[in-house]
């Protein structure tokens, strides 16, 4: 049989769908969509059930993709059973959903999660009157330690068996209207449930709307809506679809009087107390840049020996393997094909996993406990200047990480033109692959001041995002921003499942989606710098050396006009880090005697050009290949790449020419 | 009757009037907020995003969007 598990955000949905399927799921996207699919599956007492998580929604209307997908899922692929899982401290709000559900046809059983918590708020639940007063059932649980767990499947697999009907009452007026337009929808269009149809004709849903115009009875039937739309604008003095919004909460707020003991005076809860500490004018800012700090320090400690470890794993099979290849005789293409492109390619997406598996990691710990939600509030301030709102800081947070977990994390926003814009400034937070090239670059030239100079770098990306960001508010993306409303979820205690599961999902979905691509461009990569074969890899005289001549003038402007450069920029197109080691190869020294060597092509100035242009030209193909995936396009992906490397040029011939002016060179 | 913006904090107010597009106004619905529901604020700097309580529920909601929220005192 197949359930679908619905509910608010934050309720528990998710660590219900972890209990129940354990590591049998699968995590994809609704098809054209960039909503997350999750669907799993479990035996119980011999059945085969298939789960779907649909995405958590506060409601059923057409306004959100989010909620298009769950109520699509549910009236198309028509689960057996509906579990709708509730925050039972939260009751009121979490109704709505239910209310919604149940209009839809569908057949739900209420989960009432977190009861320690409303008990512990002083709230008295009466399971039994709650079921009889919405007409479905409903089961106590502890998503977290599985509570309950129990009853509850038996109760879907009951429900499944037993059929019951149950009708929601919107008072005389609503109802006779929607009983009469779902006759006539019932005699004209052909509709498995006309009384939802008809009621979300009342409410204007731009979406069943567009569907019942479609077809050739449709219109006899809108213009029926329209008559009674305008007759009950009249009755009530408002818009039907507030009236029905209004009656479903008067009908919430009949059946919670007689089902729920709340205590007279609201106790402060743990929470709160947490609150007044956490975003207060004086702590708020100071904890939030200790978490940030936290989450980094936390990341490259962890990471780094696996990093080294994946590097010298890869390094050691790329040497023995071409040793092995040159041994048996093949042919010294073929070798370098599997050593420097095959390994070398592999290894060049190995070391992202770790850095973005444990960075997910601690960020769902933090969006579990309920922290980032409140880092969110802390920032808004800042980001409305550039037209975004404070959620857009987690992106850019990551950014100085790795760009790729910070595209993925984009997901969180709600509008697209949010989405895509933080998407394109957020390349501009210097990620760590970058950091090399100012270690190296800021030894050789400004040994004095070295923190000072890479700290300008990190700076210089910020402010430059914060600029290209007023340019957008103002040209690309015209128009209000996006309204900042944001529930501020209860402190809680994260479970290290549910963070294990969404590390490994982040790093699963990575190495699948990047991984293909990547490989391809380094693949290419390889091709270009051995061709014609038999000249040394990556010299003077293989293709991409001829490449580099060639495009080497322009960068003449920035000061930085010799091909070892170009080339070293073509490759950091890979991945940044490489920009270092390709330098090594082609200057003929390897990475020790590189400081002394670059002397001779650059001078102090045109080194700080050429970090500047790191800083801001293209990001990795590792960042195209995800913002192609999130944004299901190549329109923006092309559009990153000319835009930022437009940009690194300008800017950095800026500083090159303007230092030239101010007698610096 | 107030933008939602101007109230104190620790203040319990009623709403009155949502004075703003049907795509906001509808999302606030979702959220408990509508004519008529009473809501604490539980925050209001002079600038930034306010937090306040809505049925059960603590919502941060854009100074922008709370200027369009019209509220009045609770009647007893």
């Amino acid at each position: 049989m197949k359930i679908a598990l619905a509910g608010n955000p934050n309720s528990g949905k998710t660590t219900l769908f972890n209990s129940l399927t354990g590591m049998r799921q699968h995590v994809g996207n609704w098809p054209g969509k960039t909503v997350e699919k999750k669907e799993g599956s479990f035996n119980y007492t011999g059945k085969k059930i298939e789960v779907t998580d649909l995405p958590g929604t506060y409601s059923l209307t057409a306004y959100s993709i989010e909620e298009i997908v769950a109520r699509d899922f549910i009236v198309d692929e028509t689960p057996d059973v509906v579990i709708n899982i509730v925050d039972a401290s939260n009751l009121e709000r979490n109704l709505y959903l239910t209310i919604q559900l149940i209009e839809l046809g569908a057949k739900v059983i209420l989960a009432l999660n977190m009861n320690r918590f409303a008990n512990k708020k002083g709230l008295e639940i009466n399971v039994d009157k709650l079921s009889q007063l919405l007409g479905i059932p409903v089961v106590k649980i502890e998503a977290i330690d599985e509570t309950g767990k129990k009853v509850l499947l038996d109760s879907v697999i009951e429900f499944h068996e037993n059929k019951i009907q149950n009708k929601l009452k919107y008072g005389k007026e609503i109802e006779e209207h929607i009983t009469e337009l779902s006759n006539l929808i019932k005699a004209e269009l052909n509709e498995k449930n006309p009384e939802w149809i008809a009621l979300k004709l009342l409410e204007k849903d731009k979406q069943i709307i567009e569907t019942v115009s479609k077809i050739q009875n449709g219109k006899k039937v809108m213009m029926n809506v329209r008559q009674v739309q305008n007759h009950l604008d009249k009755v009530f003095g408002e818009d039907v679809d507030a009236a029905i919004a209004d009656a479903r909460y008067g009908f919430i707020a009949g059946l919670l009087k007689e089902s729920v003991k709340k205590p007279a005076i609201d106790k402060m809860t743990m929470s709160e107390n947490i609150d007044k500490i956490v975003i207060s004018k004086i702590f708020g800012i100071p904890l939030f840049l200790l978490a940030m700090y936290l989450l980094f320090q936390i990341t490259f400690t962890v990471s780094g020996p696996i990093i080294n470890w994946i590097n010298s794993g890869i390094g050691w099979l790329a040497e023995s393997s071409m040793t092995f290849l040159e041994g048996v005789g093949a042919p010294a293409w073929l070798a370098s094909l599997v050593g420097d492109g095959l390994f070398g390619g592999v290894g060049s997406v190995l070391v992202f996993v770790p850095i973005i598996m444990i960075m997910f990691f601690i960020i769902s710990l933090m969006e579990d406990s309920g922290y980032m939600a409140r880092a969110a509030f802390i920032m808004d301030k800042v980001m409305h200047k550039i037209g975004l709102h404070g959620k857009a800081f987690i992106p850019f947070l990551l950014g100085f990480g790795c760009t790729v977990p910070a595209i993925m994390a984009t997901r969180t926003l709600e509008s697209r033109k949010d989405r895509i814009m933080t998407m394109l400034l957020s390349p501009m937070m210097s990620c760590s692959a970058r950091l090399p090239v100012y270690v190296l670059f800021t030894a050789a030239f400004f040994a004095k001041n070295k923190t000072l100079i890479i700290f300008s770098i990190y700076l210089l990306g910020i402010i430059i995002a914060m600029l290209i960001g007023l340019i957008f508010k103002k040209t690309l993306f015209k128009g209000e921003s996006s309204p900042f409303v944001m529930e501020l979820p209860p402190y809680r205690i994260p479970t290290l499942k549910g963070s294990f599961m969404h590390m490994w999902e982040k790093g699963k979905l990575f190495i699948i989606k990047a991984g293909t691509v990547i490989f391809g461009a380094v693949l290419v990569i390889w091709f270009l710098s051995s061709v014609p074969f038999g000249v040394e890899y990556g010299s003077e005289q293989s293709l991409v050396g001829i490449i580099g001549k060639i495009i080497a003038p322009v960068f003449q402007p920035l000061g930085f006009g010799n091909w070892q450069a170009a080339v070293s920029l073509l490759f950091g197109f890979i991945a940044k880090e490489v920009i270092i080691g390709s330098m090594g190869t082609l200057y003929g020294v390897g990475q020790e005697g590189l400081s002394a060597v670059l002397h001779g092509s650059f001078t102090p100035l045109s080194a700080y050009a050429f970090m500047v242009f790191v800083l801001l030209y293209v990001p990795c193909i590792a960042v195209i290949a995800t913002i192609k995936k999130e944004t299901n396009s190549w329109k923006w992906p092309a559009f990153t790449t000319v835009y930022l490397t437009v940009v690194a040029w300008i800017i950095s011939f800026i500083v090159y020419q303007g230092g030239l002016l101010l007698g610096l060179g | 009757m107030m933008p939602l913006a101007m109230a104190r904090e620790g203040e319990t107010v009623l709403v009155q009037f949502v004075d703003c597009g049907k795509e906001l106004k509808r999302r606030l619905c979702d959220l408990g907020l509508y004519d008529n529901t009473k809501i604490k604020i539980v925050k209001n700097d002079i600038s930034g995003p306010i937090v306040i309580t809505v049925k059960d529920s603590k919502l941060v909601i854009g100074r922008g969007q709370a200027n369009k929220i019209l509220v009045g005192e609770p009647k007893e």
